[in-house]
């Protein structure tokens, strides 16, 4: 929903020249889709450019039963009378704001048609039930994320909605600056931040090997700030890495043994 | 020699170890215990290690065995000129071990950081410069006792990890042939006009279409559907419920006689057309294994909860309390009872809603010779896609869909058989568990004939709009006459008459070691995927069948509406 601006930019730590990228994009009027694993910093991105370009930031996490009436509006009755109401998609266009489509896979693919007119040069919003077409105000930018997911064969968003948009890559930055976002956001010193990190990153090492998802950058601020509350590095690790990664039992001893080798504790 | 051995539970504490060795090799590595006071040493798959030894040592000796794998210090080729050579062995594991650690040194734990010399480790930069140093006269302390040892001759038995991705059955010599599967594709694509199934080019499957399986089934009435639950199809008001049914299901093929088995035609990519009643299918039942007691009749691999949201039917929903849209017959309805000065139904809302199970699968499962290849880990390709059949048929049977199962392998065009272990109505007991028990890898693997046959009972006895085929196959089609390119031309093309008519194709490799692009160009745009080890299955297989069934969708929903106009020009 409609983030009002605080003071304060959101904290975000530039990768690679993804700031160029979208605010160029954002200029010209281009949809844009944002890929990565999940937690590694896409919504947080969106949120400090809003920021940066001074508009306002509409976000919905899309599930598998978002209908197109959910994004556009639908008629509601109110004493004997229908009454149109908005959804977040056209009210985004109508004020000229960010809309940002969290996990867009997640949504049925008849509903992401919808956006096909508004992504391309068209930028229009045909809506069927009022039987009017809306131009999108200016200052109005469709901002998709996804996460390519562990198997290339998933070609789950079409490809024609893809061709609609300029794509930004994100990956886990590297341990230096993950070092930095980990300790900045959870007020850690930067040793235990590292700590962290090297963990994380080892974890990152077993997707091959079998682990689904890995560790994001989320989790090991989670448990960052588990450890700025006074919890030890261990079991922080434990509940927040660990425990939100997996239920297999063998996996989480596995995981146990390495939250051991690479996270420790000072002596006293 | 048990004294020897550590006992279980200091075993399954090094095998605890394995998650943290594969994260510092960067590939999967166990952990297992070996004899009391040995040195550690790996064969490429496995770190074995003295489990007698405290828990930093345990550590510092895993990770360099693991980094030594990581850095690639144990490749073939520098292994192959240590055979036989103790000294230079431990002089290359003096230098080689140094520089593996520092190539690995992010991703060392604290207490292995102490380890790495640096300065050793600055003589060398790769394996073979690491071996040349070993060779010179320098004085080369020995490696630490945590460094362990390398087993030249284990290294070389063993499979290595880099070499596994080879198809294992190197095919025959084919004919030089250009590469024509662009085009190929482009012809499965758009070949509305030449028939797959005989009889009748677009018009004939649109006459057939509308003439033949047409079913519609009734409030409650479709098969394995749940049992009604709270939420109505519609209010009260809104009149009889009638179901039109113009033929019953399979009228259309009987012409093929059981006995003689059904012959179905093949594509030639080389004459760039169909031999038409080329391929016989006969089936067979199989025979189930005696005494064969294990049912293995539970969710084995976690697959019921990916599966469960798959194949639902959206329903539309007319008077309910909310929806997407008005359900304008009833407002109108309420509107006029508020007039008359009555109480309204408030309920007048349309709403779809995901809860009819309207999914047909049919598991076809390739026993032909070349399963029974050792898999990666140790159960060979048969035994662990038996497994996997074995848990889809559980699931989807748990969960109310149509399932039955087919296992298939051929001796030549005039002998493709197909081997029902579970047809639709058979019910999930003991005896589907003996018969898929019962099976036998041997001969080849007509993909194709297979294929088209699968496909045919899919849609004559499936009796739901959703199907989807699941072809669980080490992707080598190779048969008599059915050569690699060949083969792999005629299967795609059986895939896409399939999805042309509105089933679903998934085709699953499991376990087997079939390179990437052998894959593709067999399975072509079908839905494909390569799962490494069964319980990795759970988490890919949501994903695959929707969008499997998905590609499906978009065809039948073009048909319908072709039917749509067919009738109404009627």
């Amino acid at each position: 929903m409609a983030t009002p601006h605080t003071d304060a930019r959101p904290y975000y730590v530039p990768v690679g020249n993804e700031e160029q990228v979208f605010k160029a994009a954002f200029r010209q009027g281009l949809s844009v889709v944002l890929k990565g694993p999940t937690g590694c910093g896409k919504t947080r991105f969106v949120e400090a450019m809003a920021y940066d370009l001074e508009r306002p930031l509409i976000t919905v996490a899309c599930h598998d039963d978002l209908t197109t009436a959910d994004l556009v509006g639908r008629f509601l009755l109110r004493g004997g009378e229908t009454e149109w109401v908005d959804g977040p998609l056209t009210r985004a266009v109508r004020e000229g704001t960010i809309c940002y489509l969290d996990e867009v896979v997640e949504a049925r693919q008849d509903t992401t048609v919808v956006l096909h007119p508004l992504a391309d040069h068209r930028r229009q919003l045909p809506i069927e039930r009022l039987g009017i077409t809306l131009d999108a105000a200016d200052g109005f930018c469709l901002v998709v994320s996804y996460n390519p997911g562990y198997q290339s064969v998933l070609k789950d968003l079409k490809d024609s909605t893809r061709q609609r948009m300029v794509a930004i890559e994100f990956c886990f930055p590297t341990p230096d600056v993950e070092e930095e976002i980990v300790a900045c956001e959870a007020g850690v010193d930067h040793e235990k931040a590292a700590q962290l990190v090297q963990f994380g990153n080892a974890i990152r090492r077993l997707e091959t090997a079998g682990l689904r998802e890995v560790a994001s950058t989320r989790v090991l601020i989670a448990a960052a700030r588990l450890i700025a509350e006074g919890l030890t590095s261990r079991e922080a690790a434990r509940v927040a890495v660990v425990g939100p990664l997996t239920d297999d039992a063998i996996v989480t001893s596995g995981l146990v043994e390495m939250i051991d080798a690479y996270l420790v504790e000072p002596p006293g | 020699m048990s004294e020897l051995l550590a006992s279980d539970a200091e075993t399954n504490g090094l095998e605890r170890l394995g998650l943290l060795a594969s994260a510092l090799s960067g590939g999967p590595l166990r952990v297992a215990s070996q004899k009391i006071s040995e040195p550690a040493w790996t064969d490429g798959t496995t770190v074995f290690i003295d489990p007698a030894v405290d828990a930093p040592n345990r550590l510092q000796a895993l990770a360099v065995q693991a980094s030594l794998l990581a850095a690639g210090s144990l490749a073939q080729e520098v292994i192959r000129k240590l055979a036989r050579r103790p000294a230079l062995t431990r002089r290359y594991l003096a230098v080689e071990g140094h520089r593996a650690l520092a190539a690995n040194a992010p991703l060392l734990p604290p207490a292995v950081r102490s380890l790495v010399d640096s300065d050793v480790a600055a003589l060398t930069d790769s394996p073979a410069a690491s071996l040349a140093v070993a060779r010179q006269r320098l004085e080369i302390p020995d490696p630490p006792q945590v460094f362990g040892t390398i087993h030249a001759q284990s290294l070389l038995a063993a499979t290595p990890r880099a070499e596994t991705s080879k198809p294992k059955r190197t095919s025959q010599s084919t004919r030089a042939e250009p590469d024509t599967y662009d085009e190929d594709e482009a012809a499965d694509a758009l070949d509305l006009f030449s028939s797959p199934v005989g009889g009748g080019g677009a018009i004939g499957k649109l006459l057939q279409r509308m003439l033949g399986v047409v079913r519609q089934l009734g409030d409650g009435g479709s098969p394995g559907a749940d049992a009604p639950t709270h939420r109505t199809r519609s209010g009260g008001r809104a009149g009889a419920t009638f179901v039109f049914s113009t033929d019953e299901m399979g009228g259309f093929d009987d012409g093929a006689d059981e006995q003689r088995g059904v012959t179905y035609p093949e594509w030639d990519v080389h004459r760039r057309r169909y031999r038409p009643h080329w391929c016989t299918v006969q089936e067979v039942e199989p025979r189930p294994k005696a005494g064969d007691t294990a049912l293995g009749l539970s969710d084995a691999y976690g697959l019921r909860r990916p599966l469960a949201r798959l194949g639902v039917g959206l329903d539309r929903c007319h008077r309910q309390v909310q929806g997407d849209d008005i359900d304008i017959d009833a407002a109108v309805e309420a509107q006029v009872e508020v007039m008359a000065g009555s109480a309204p139904d408030e309920a007048v809302y349309l709403d779809s809603v995901r809860r009819r199970r309207d999914l047909a699968v049919l598991l076809l499962l390739d026993v032909s010779g070349s399963v029974s290849e050792p898999g990666a880990h140790g159960q060979t390709v048969h035994e662990q896609q038996r497994a996997a059949a074995a848990a889809f048929t559980v699931a989807l049977h748990d969960l109310g869909d149509r399932v039955a199962l087919y296992a298939f392998h051929s001796q030549g065009r005039s002998a493709v058989t197909l081997m029902p272990v579970k047809r639709f109505r058979d019910p999930v007991d003991t005896l589907v568990m003996r018969r898929l028990r019962g099976l036998v890898p041997g001969a080849y693997s007509r993909l194709g004939a297979a294929i088209r046959h699968g496909a045919m009972v899919l849609e004559q006895q499936g009796g739901t709009s959703r199907r989807l085929l699941v072809v669980l196959s080490d992707g080598l089609a190779y048969d008599h006459g059915y050569e690699r390119i060949y083969g792999a031309a005629d299967a795609r093309r059986a895939l896409s008459e399939a999805r042309q008519r509105g089933t679903g194709c998934l085709c699953l490799t499991i376990g087997a070691s079939t390179d990437a692009e052998e894959l593709r160009r067999v399975f072509g745009s079908a839905a494909h995927a390569t799962v490494p080890r069964l319980d990795q299955l759970s988490a890919m297989i949501g994903p695959l069948f929707r969008s499997a069934l998905y590609s499906a969708e978009v065809r039948r929903r073009t048909h319908n509406s072709m039917n749509a106009v067919a009738t109404e020009g009627n």
